[in-house]
């Protein structure tokens, strides 16, 4: 039985439809975030990827903050922001470099940024700002995502996208620019910095990557290629593996967390992901093969989590109970029993 | 609203925290240790701190006396002993956090906890510092101590954590700000470090304003990275007050030599006048910036050298006059060189060279040696002193062909010492020099070595063919030599370029006292080279490998040269003379490997062998590759040698291989008795047998003809054409070797086949038969 960690929310005076202000109770046990840090958290505060030398990065940090947050543990929260700043907030534009590595010396040798990790550090500050009165969170909040907007947001035929980085991505850097991931949309991101930083259009930024996920179906299963050049109509972008893979199986989770249950947007995504057994597969999107069968709980509460938002279907046991594997996909657990618990605990019944 | 530079430290923006003036007294405390490893401040000043081992956990805020007393800050010693044990504040009043200090005094950190009583007493004017921080009464607060262990571990992340739990567990707590201020403070420069070390400028400096107690003596590390961002930024007067800050504010004189030298660096020198100004002087005398004054003289100076046009301070070089004289550096005396060589001072240049030579022979100091005494025009000690040299680099070369030009050149000619001339013209020749084989031309002219001075002006020529002085100088030799077709040929391709080679009057060439009936004959065309023709035969040295023989008294042609054999002396040091580099141009042989013109570009295809390698350190494979690309380089007669080493070798095939190549050496060098013996050492395959054979043959033939032995000629070519056809040039060879025997009926049969080949010389040969039969009268 989780036990469950009340926190009272200071209220802001703000509406209640901002996400920020709503009350947030713990959706992660403090059981199964201990179980997580214990694996994959440092005591310096850095996000340990353990199928990737042990680097941390800002995806992996804005996982941790959000999470920490998700779980309630205030003080967690703080060690990791303390590392995530002090060695990944160092760029002049106000964003986080992407990698550490403890191997290195520097630990830092590329100052790109990867805009999902942004986006995640930002969010998740912008929630513990709000829910616990952190005025120097929602500040850091609002400086990334103001340089988010200013950054990483571009418009392109009519949309409004995201870049995944600042350099490596645009004209004049490649023959098929500009290529996007769609798995960089962390769209339950957005409603919250749209209350700090309102005049960057969080909304339309939201809006052209589900439209951009409708336009991207490609191939005999009709899935979105991890990266995608949107030069012409959308097609898998040259230099990278052909597939719906790691990245983009995040995109239904990512999805439902913001409140989308839209059968149209999510079962084609349950319909081509859906392996033997209820695991993940990866295709190729040309030929339409499976690349990989994922087993891991992690990847199954995804397609769990649709079977229950779209048809009704309780979770299956398996994936109820958390047990710490690879760091990403025990990450990407959490997110979906946290999205259970507090959204749809019915499944869970 | 007030806008405050960074560096304002009389008044901290933040609440009213830091007033005292004395920049000592702001020294922050770092218990973290930053990245770089900034050098310790001096000893602390004395204060009798008793230190024991932190048996217990003997934690405690000391509660200060009574705020009422008046205490003489000056008189620390007194204060505390008449520092009562503790007794608890009266209520009401603030305490003073000694946290920090009983933290450091525990820890044995004497130089932190002076500066942490140092920086109590600023903020608490009326506080005295206890007399023995360890003695304090615990009040058990075990966490706040595993906090500090945290802090001074630099685990901030952890003590984040660790505040923030407890400030969960216990509703009451409060933070100590001392503790909060100090992790805020380590957490921006771990980030301000980071960040500089990424080269992220504009977040080094905003962290920096953002921190303003990061800014002080103590954080020097922080203080540089800070400078060195307003630089990189283009803020150069901001930098320069941060530095300023330091000098006129920070005490260690490590640290403030680094400063300068730091801001000699990143500053023009025009802006460093501010900040040396802040120079402290030693009890010495000896400002302590004077190595960095030095070093900008030496920067004005070596400016100078490079840039002709600027305008040195005097005193600059006054200076590094000083530090050459003194201490002896051949950096130093170096850069005098060429300052001075820069302004055309080439005596002052010279001194300074040499100096710096002496001090350590390099291709530098060497090259600016010689560039000074080619200016001086004393062209042999300059060649001298760059001869070891010569092969550094394209630029060392060029000063060097420029010193052996000038040596050749010179109008009072002492006879150059044999071995220098030796060593100088396969250098000319590898390079490819104009200018110089131009000059041995002349040089050969001087000495009457008609043949030689011939071909180097026309291997000059054929470097460059357009190059009017060789021309003329080839001319002029062909004149010499009684040559007045080659003339003719020069003046028509030189038409209307050159008046000086046009108004050439052919006079006789008839030496003294011979026959006139007899008309010149023209040279064998082997040794006649037309202008702008393409022989890849080297000419000549100056010193030719076999001794003199003399005309035979057959000869009816009195302008034959017999000069192939002459010693350069004119006392004749004939019959020892060393085996050259260069010899007299190998008769043509099919079987000559063409030498590969080494692009003069810095591509140096043949880069193996460029250098000098005794051939017997080397491996017979070894020597074999070495001897073939010596070959490659037109120098023969080094390759023998290295085939000599080759043919020891196991492999039958590099034994064949090796003899194969001495014996095309030795007939390329012009030995053929030599190249004969070369062809034995080893079995060759039947081809090679024939091209050997053929054309060692053809050279014996070339041999004797100019020593004058014409039936030993004719001989040799009879033997050679029962082996292989025989081509127009030995059948021209034997045409005139018959005329000069006198049996003109042989000549002109030979000539008439030779004619009916299309070849001119048939012609020529025929009309030489002619003028015999038919004289026309003395000429």
């Amino acid at each position: 039985m989780r036990r469950q960690v009340i926190v009272l929310i200071v209220q802001l005076g703000l509406l209640m439809s901002n996400p920020l202000s709503a009350s947030a109770q713990a959706s992660i046990s403090a059981a199964d975030w201990q179980a997580y840090k214990e694996h994959f958290v440092e005591s310096s505060g850095r996000v340990i990827d353990d199928a990737n030398g042990n680097i941390s990065h800002s995806e992996g940090q804005g996982y941790g903050l959000l999470l920490s947050y998700l779980a309630g543990q205030k003080s967690d929260f703080d060690l990791i922001w303390s590392f995530t700043r002090t060695e990944l907030l160092l760029r002049d534009d106000g964003l986080a470099v992407w990698k550490w590595d403890p191997a290195a010396d520097p630990h830092v040798s590329d100052v790109n940024n990867a805009t999902d990790g942004d986006l995640l550090i930002a969010y998740a500050l912008a929630l513990a700002g709000a829910s616990w009165s952190r005025t120097d969170f929602t500040e850091a909040a609002g400086t990334i995502a103001r340089a988010i907007g200013t950054e990483a947001v571009f418009e392109t035929q009519n949309r409004m996208l995201i870049r995944p980085a600042v350099k490596g991505f645009d004209k004049d850097e490649r023959a098929d620019a500009p290529v996007v991931n769609i798995s960089y949309w962390v769209f339950e991101a957005f409603p919250a910095l749209s209350s700090i930083v309102p005049d960057v259009n969080w909304q339309r930024v939201s809006d052209d990557g589900i439209a951009l996920i409708s336009e991207s179906r490609l191939g005999p299963k009709e899935l979105p290629p991890d990266w995608i050049s949107v030069a012409t109509r959308p097609k898998p972008a040259a230099g990278f593996p052909d597939q719906f893979g790691y990245n983009a199986l995040r995109i239904p989770l990512y999805l439902m967390r913001n409140g989308n249950r839209d059968p149209e947007l999510l079962r084609p995504f349950l319909k081509g992901m859906s392996g033997a057994d209820g695991s993940v597969q990866l295709i190729d999107i040309e030929s339409g093969n499976v690349h990989a069968n994922l087993a891991d709980p992690g990847y199954r509460i995804i397609l769990a989590l649709m079977s229950c938002v779209l048809d009704g279907v309780k979770l299956p046991q398996d994936v109820r109970t958390f047990t710490p594997t690879l760091y990403y996909p025990s990450t990407l657990h959490l997110l979906g029993l946290s999205f259970a618990n507090s959204e749809h605990p019915e499944c869970l019944q | 609203m007030r806008v405050l530079p960074i560096f304002v430290f009389g008044a901290v923006i933040a609440a009213g925290a830091y007033g005292a003036q004395q920049m000592g007294l702001l020294d922050s405390i770092a218990p973290t240790e930053p990245s770089t490893p900034v050098v310790e401040q001096a000893s602390a000043p004395p204060i009798p701190v008793v230190h024991q081992p932190a048996a217990t956990p003997a934690n405690g805020i000391r509660r200060p006396e009574a705020q009422g007393t008046v205490r003489s800050n000056s008189d620390e010693k007194v204060a505390q002993n008449n520092a009562a044990s503790s007794s608890p504040p009266p209520p009401g009043k603030p305490a003073v956090d000694e946290t920090a200090l009983r933290y450091f005094a525990s820890k044995g950190d004497t130089k932190r906890l002076q500066a942490e009583i140092a920086r109590l007493k600023a903020l608490y004017p009326q506080w005295t510092p206890p007399a023995d921080p360890l003695a304090v009464q615990p009040i058990g607060d075990t966490e706040l101590d595993r906090m500090w262990t945290l802090y001074s571990e630099g685990k901030l992340g952890e003590l984040r954590k660790a505040i923030a739990d407890r400030q969960q567990k216990e509703a009451g707590w409060t933070v100590p700000s001392d503790l909060l201020e100090r992790l805020a403070v380590a957490e921006s420069r771990d980030q301000l470090i980071n960040a500089s070390n990424l080269k992220q400028y504009q977040t080094v400096v905003r962290l920096a304003s953002a921190t303003p107690s990061l800014l002080t003596c103590a954080e020097i590390d922080v203080l540089w990275r800070v400078a060195d961002a307003f630089v990189q930024t283009e803020r150069q007067q901001r930098a320069i007050e941060a530095y300023d800050y330091v000098l006129a504010n920070c005490a260690d004189p490590a640290e403030r030599l680094a400063t300068m030298q730091k801001a000699s660096s990143a500053l023009p020198r025009e802006e460093l006048e501010k900040l040396l100004t802040r120079e402290k002087t030693g009890p010495d005398g000896i400002g302590e910036f004077a190595s960095v004054r030095d070093d900008l003289a030496r920067r004005g100076v070596s400016a100078g050298g490079a840039d002709p046009k600027l305008v040195v301070d005097p005193a600059d070089v006054a200076a590094v006059e000083r530090l050459a004289r003194d201490g002896g550096l051949e950096t130093d005396q170096l850069l005098l060189g060429w300052y001075y060589l820069r302004r055309d001072n080439a005596k002052a240049a010279e001194e300074w060279f040499r100096k710096a030579r002496d001090t350590k022979n390099t291709a530098e100091s060497s090259q600016g040696l010689a560039l000074s005494l080619v200016a001086l025009k004393r062209f042999s000690e300059a060649e001298d002193v760059l001869y070891q040299w010569r092969d550094g680099s394209d630029e060392i070369l060029a000063v060097y062909l420029a010193a052996t030009a000038g040596l050749l050149g010179m109008e009072t000619q002492t006879p150059i010492a044999s071995e220098i001339l030796q060593r100088i013209v396969p250098v000319i020749y590898e390079a490819r020099d104009v200018v110089n084989a131009q000059q041995l031309g002349w040089y050969a002219l001087a000495l009457n070595q008609f043949q030689t001075a011939a071909q180097w002006f026309s291997t000059a020529l054929s470097w460059k063919p357009d190059d009017e002085p060789s021309a003329y100088g080839l001319v002029l030799t062909r004149a010499r030599l009684g040559d007045r077709v080659g003339v003719r040929d020069i003046q028509a391709a030189w038409q209307g370029r050159s008046e000086r080679i046009a108004q050439l009057g052919m006079t006789s060439t008839n030496p003294p006292g011979t026959p006139a009936a007899i008309p010149n004959v023209t040279l064998p065309p082997r040794a006649t080279v037309p202008a702008g023709s393409d022989t890849n035969l080297p000419p000549s040295s100056l010193v030719t490998p076999y001794s003199a023989t003399p005309v035979s008294p057959l000869s009816p042609v009195p302008a034959m040269p017999a000069q192939t054999g002459e010693a350069i002396f004119p006392n004749g040091a004939g019959a020892t003379l060393p085996v050259t580099p260069q010899a007299a141009p190998a008769p043509v042989s099919p079987t000559e490997v063409r030498p590969a013109r080494q692009a003069r570009s810095g591509t140096a295809p043949a880069r193996g062998c460029r250098s000098t390698i005794p051939p017997g350190s080397l491996s017979p494979q070894a020597a074999l590759d070495r001897g073939w690309c010596l070959m490659n380089m037109n120098r023969p007669l080094e390759a023998a040698p290295a085939f000599e080493v080759a043919l020891r070798s196991g492999s039958a095939k590099i034994r064949t291989d090796a003899a194969y190549g001495q014996s095309l050496a030795y007939l390329r060098a012009g030995l053929a008795r030599e190249a004969a013996v070369a062809a034995t050492k080893a079995p060759q395959d039947r081809q090679r047998t024939t091209e050997l054979r053929t054309a060692i043959l053809a050279n014996q033939a070339t041999e004797a003809f100019d020593g004058g032995r014409y039936v030993e000629s004719l001989l040799a070519l009879d033997e050679r054409a029962r082996i292989a056809p025989e081509q127009i040039d030995l059948m021209v060879l034997r045409g005139y070797a018959y005329l000069n025997l006198g049996r003109l009926g042989d000549a002109e049969r030979v000539f008439e086949a030779v004619a009916a080949t299309g070849s001119r010389e048939g012609a020529k040969g025929l009309s030489a038969i002619s003028d015999i039969r038919n004289p026309q009268g003395g000429g």
